[in-house]
């Protein structure tokens, strides 16, 4: 595009480049244009007869940009033919290009042409300039060199289309070549100017001179550049420009990280062997290794200098290592740092810079010149992103308030808070302070990324005892009640105030039937995080079996239960305490209980029994993530009691009124133990037991313990019963008799390691050794008399699904009068599960 | 429906735009829109464009595609600047814009969006008959804009009595209110519930810091009573207002006697 302004026409009229003057414009024409219509392209330059223009000046170059951004037109000249006065006349000289009718490929497969086709910016309608069909050439070498075709030779053909004038069809022909590998890949190391060798000698490998790498050690650090060898299958080791760079760069910070400051790739060349295999040398100049020799500090008034180099914990005689020096002076993921010192205490404007302030051979001197600044106060705390979650959810959850001294600690606190809620995407929390250093106070502005965690289950199952089983399950995490009525407010389900609503229904026609319901509110009344859960259940079970005696017996059992129950978070001991409260009433309606508790023949004497009990829970949680934990703990104590009627009507125990005391202890803790945080042990421990008021007090058939298997009560499910999963064992093979035991412990180490940490489907896989058993009375009772398994398993967690899960254990111990139900033992897991 | 797929298979541009015409007409907007977005390359430079463009941008907005439709009627302006529908697109653009803005609980960044294009549309084209609409819509997203901040100024206040802390956040946070929103109707309550917020502050706080804080509750009471002579919350305020002339005059007794002690000693 040129403007050529009194060229050509023969006019009379000069335009002088170096006073730019006023026009008004007289005219507006297009000459050229064959295809295209003159009208639309004048009002595509946003042009106008009468309007006010300088010339040469702004307007004419947009209106060239204009039309040129259209991606109609080869070639946009503007002439002025004529000047009268101050009324100028232009033209606008157009050459026409044919358009793209269509494309092909040719030489590739059907999903590279499609990857291709998002990559080239080829759109039907799109004028074929040279520069377009360049960069659709290069684009597409440019893909089948990362794939490791390095010779790929792209050609492309045009060919005018009949069916639309003016246009053409591209064929875009490619040859792909032989794919090539990295056949050898040569890694020079210079000290000094010496070349090194390898240490031939084991021995002096491992215990001897630890500073010198082996040039395996410094090949591991290339990641994605790898040598093409018969014994590694798994290795691609394609050649890619981009990842050889950043390869490169990976061999420095590795040296670097080691003391080697100096270390640098002085060449690097590519060479070709075959057809299908290339060459690397590189050669690297290690440099000298450098140690600290003295720290000192400059500019600190609130801490003195021992404090700070406690925290920093590097001195004299340590590799100096940048990578770790910036981060214990900024920001240290697994412990203490310089900068977080001051940052929780509110010094927001805080700055270190370590300065080598003298290097003398292998040694370093740094000075740390430190600002302190004053502390920042927090002004305005806003949230942005909550798509669905209403912002007072969010705020009640921060613990970065207006008014209070700065602190990252609370910043990350807060962070794990909305976390733990579970309605944002964890990894895309965002937290950005925005200081004003002129009155010394800071915003904070925090976002949030909305992801779905109503989880809808419905499933078709075959459950041992009962055949076919279906389930139809919805849990909404982030319920509203106050929406629920306005219908506008359905999309799909009235959302965004927090509250849970969990709908199950089970059945399989008349043989068994469950439905429970419950409600919970986090904030009861918005001023307190005092919760409240309100439950209601009913469930039917019917067995007809075969007893001792070979008669067929009818026996069923209807449950129908309700439960309050009423939370709060503690401040003491500390503010990750939660203490519960609630008070149940269930109603049990039985014939022929021997049947169901089986090898409890008193149970044949309950009719009906009422259960009210009250339950206390004392919790504690800090982990840092509910999907994928890498640190933090949670531990749990939940006593469950009824009214003591024996110790007031005398020694009835008719289970008119059940009478049971149980204790539950749940501790876990996470750990990470590699240095990203992605390798993580979880040990757990469990206990239970159930006991009586009254010395000679019977435990009823209800509320007993069942142990081994997934712990989802698979095969003959039993309401009322507690369920406690020990993998490497069949589903309750450890049980000391039919209705159950009274006591049990578990102790579980698992290690886990994430495959994906993608929100939408977070995968881990693990490995655990568990340990447990569990006892019919405490005279049997045995902490170290244990049932072990070792296995190993995955888990998958989908937003819409919850947590599925597959282990397999090896059970190490046989279970006396049960053969071979330990062993080798499938087991699915579903939901996350607390033992 | 097998006319449609035809048409929109074909290659003939005339008959596919009549056809896009006749189904808008017919508020079929999805299948003019589809026949529109398949013409719009080929209507370039033809006469046709940049009628194509403007109604494509409204088939969005029927479709309730909003986002869509913004972009659209947004994208017509820039491109046809001085096209007779230009001020129609750019009110459009606005009213997109509103119809995606959520209830005042949650993000307000379409609210923003919607406001900014209102006053570009006011300030670009002051005759338009769209002005009395416009405005109104105006009003309603600033005034939704000043329920969010003033609740969650309020949110504060309203967990002072989980926790004492907030007390001194709800001060901030509802002279915040008050800067940010100098106008508004809520102001009354807002300074009303900091004079209640910051005695209360003053109250839980370490004695040597009470003078001082109890003196910033005289400060917004008189500037309460000066603003808001006859409030609904005058009486509570008096009440507060009280009880913090008893509690300044208990503390001067004490700094008196301690500094009678002083001065015995």
């Amino acid at each position: 595009a040129q403007i050529r302004i009194g060229l050509g026409s023969g006019n009379s009229a000069t335009i002088d480049y170096a006073n730019p003057r006023k026009y008004e414009i007289g005219g507006i024409t297009v000459s050229g244009a064959k295809f295209l219509d003159p009208n639309t392209l004048i009002s595509l330059t946003g042009l106008r007869v009468g309007d006010e223009i300088e010339v040469p000046g702004d307007a004419i170059s947009k209106a060239i940009q204009k039309l040129w951004d259209q991606g109609i037109l080869g070639g946009v000249d503007v002439r002025a033919t004529k000047i009268e006065g101050d009324k100028i006349f232009l033209d606008f000289f157009l050459t026409e290009r044919p358009r793209l009718s269509r494309f092909d490929f040719s030489g590739t497969t059907k999903s590279q042409a499609e990857d291709l086709q998002k990559k080239i910016s080829l759109n039907k309608g799109r004028v074929v300039t040279d520069d377009l069909l360049s960069s659709t050439r290069t684009t597409v070498q440019k893909f089948f060199q990362e794939k490791g075709y390095l010779n790929t030779q792209v050609v492309i053909r045009q060919t005018p289309d009949s069916i639309i004038a003016n246009s053409v069809a591209l064929e875009i022909k490619v040859d792909k070549g032989e794919k090539v590998r990295i056949g050898e890949l040569d890694i020079v190391r210079l000290r000094n100017g010496q070349v090194m060798e390898d240490e031939g000698n084991l021995f002096s490998r491992l215990w001897g001179d630890d500073e010198a790498f082996t040039e395996g050690k410094l090949k591991r650090q290339l990641k994605k550049t790898k040598e093409k060898k018969l014994y590694k299958v798994f290795t691609s080791s394609k050649f890619q420009k981009s990842e050889f760079e950043n390869d490169k760069k990976l061999l420095i910070e590795f040296y670097n990280k080691e003391g080697y400051r100096d270390a640098a790739v002085i060449s690097d060349s590519v060479y070709t062997i075959s057809d299908d295999r290339i060459g690397i040398k590189l050669v690297v100049d290690e440099g000298n290794r450098y140690f600290y020799r003295s720290i000192s500090w400059n500019g600190n008034y609130l801490y003195n200098d021992a404090v700070l180099a406690r925290i920093l914990g590097l001195g004299k005689g340590d590799v100096y290592n940048k990578e770790e020096l910036d981060k214990r002076l900024n920001y240290n993921p697994s412990g203490s740092d310089i900068t977080s010192l001051y940052m929780d205490d509110g010094y927001l404007f805080f700055q270190i810079e370590p300065v080598e302030v003298a290097v003398e051979g292998d040694s370093i001197d740094i000075e740390m010149r430190i600002s302190e600044g004053s502390q920042a106060k927090i002004n305005s705390v806003s949230i942005s992103g909550n798509t669905k979650t209403s912002d007072h959810v969010i705020l009640r959850e921060l613990r970065t308030l207006p008014g209070q001294n700065f602190s990252r600690a609370n910043l990350i606190r807060s962070q794990r808070e909305l976390s733990n809620l579970g309605y944002f995407d964890p990894e895309k929390i965002g937290m950005n302070p925005v200081p004003n250093p002129e009155n010394g106070t800071v915003d904070i502005q925090y976002s949030v990324e909305e992801r779905p965690n109503d989880q809808i289950t419905l499933s078709g199952g075959w459950g041992g005892g009962l055949g076919a089983v279906g389930t139809v399950g919805l849990v909404l995490n982030n319920f509203s009640m106050r929406k629920a009525k306005d219908w506008k407010e359905w999309r799909p389900v009235p959302s965004g105030d927090g509250q849970r609503l969990a709908l199950n229904i089970q059945a399989n026609g008349k043989r068994y039937q469950s439905y429970s319901l419950s409600f919970t509110e986090p904030w009861l009344g918005g001023r307190r995080p005092n919760s409240l859960t309100v439950s209601l259940s009913k469930s039917v079970q019917r067995f007809n079996e075969y007893d001792e005696f070979g008669q067929l017996r009818d026996a069923n059992i209807d449950i129908s239960g309700a439960s309050v129950n009423l939370g709060r978070r503690l401040k003491w001991p500390d503010d990750y305490f939660t203490l519960s409260n609630s008070i149940s009433y269930f109603r049990y309606n039985m014939s022929n209980g021997a049947s169901i508790f089986r090898g409890y023949s008193e149970a044949d004497k309950i009719k009906d029994a009422n259960n009210v009990s009250f339950i206390t829970s004392f919790a504690r949680n800090s982990i840092d993530n509910p999907t994928y934990t890498r640190s933090g703990s949670s531990i749990g104590l939940n006593v469950t009691f009824t009214p003591p009627y024996s110790l007031f009507k005398d020694g009835s125990n008719s289970f008119q009124w059940i009478e049971f005391h149980k204790w539950m202890l749940d501790a876990s803790w996470f750990h990470s133990l590699s240095g990203d945080g992605k390798l993580v042990l979880n040990t757990r421990a469990h206990f239970g037991y159930i006991g009586t008021y009254s010395k000679d007090g019977v435990i009823g058939p209800f509320e007993r313990f069942k142990l081994g298997g997934s712990g989802l009560g698979g095969g003959s499910f039993i309401v009322a019963t507690d369920y406690i999963g020990l993998r490497g064992y069949e589903d309750e093979s450890i049980t000391p008799n039919a209705a159950g035991g009274i006591a049990f412990n578990k102790y579980v180490a698992e290690l886990r390691y994430p495959i994906s940490l993608n929100p939408a489907a977070t995968v881990f896989v693990l490995g655990f050794a568990e340990a447990g058993n569990n006892f019919g009375s405490y005279r049997e009772y045995d902490p170290f008399k244990l049932y072990r398994s070792v296995g190993l398993g995955a888990r998958v967690f989908m937003a819409a699904f919850g947590l599925l899960g597959f282990d397999y254990g090896w059970g190490l111990d046989t279970v006396p009068g049960r053969p071979g139900s330990n062993g080798g033992q499938f087991h699915f897991i579903i939901g996350q599960q607390i033992r | 429906c097998g006319k449609y797929n035809k048409i929109l298979k074909s290659d003939d541009v005339d008959k596919k735009y009549a056809a896009a015409l006749s189904y808008y007409e017919k508020e079929e907007y999805d299948k003019a829109g589809a026949l529109l977005e398949d013409l719009m390359p080929l209507l370039k430079g033809r006469s046709e464009y940049e009628r194509a463009n403007f109604l494509y941008a409204y088939t969005k907005f029927y479709q309730h595609l909003y986002l869509e439709s913004s972009f659209h009627f947004t994208s017509f302006g820039q491109t046809f600047p001085r096209s007779q529908y230009a001020e129609e697109a750019a009110f459009m653009n606005a009213r997109s814009l509103t119809n995606e803005s959520p209830s005042y609980n949650l993000d307000q960044q379409s609210t923003a969006q919607a406001m900014s294009a209102l006053q570009e549309f006011m300030r670009r084209y002051p005759q338009s008959k769209y002005m009395a609409e416009a405005n109104k819509v105006y009003d309603e997203l600033s005034g939704k804009v000043e329920v969010k901040a003033f609740n969650s100024a309020k949110q504060y206040y309203k967990l002072t009595n989980y926790d004492p802390q907030y007390y001194k956040a709800a001060v901030v946070a509802l002279e915040n209110f008050r800067k940010s929103y100098p106008s508004s109707v809520y102001n009354e309550e807002a300074a009303y519930l900091r004079i209640d917020a910051q005695y209360n502050y003053a109250k839980e706080s370490i004695e040597s810091k009470q003078q001082e804080r109890f003196a910033e509750v005289v400060t917004f009471y008189q500037a309460f009573i000066d603003a808001y002579p006859k409030s609904k919350f005058s009486r509570s305020a008096e009440q507060i207002y009280e009880a913090t002339q008893q509690e300044l005059e208990k503390l001067k007794k004490s700094q008196t006697v301690t500094a009678t002690t002083t001065t015995n000693q």
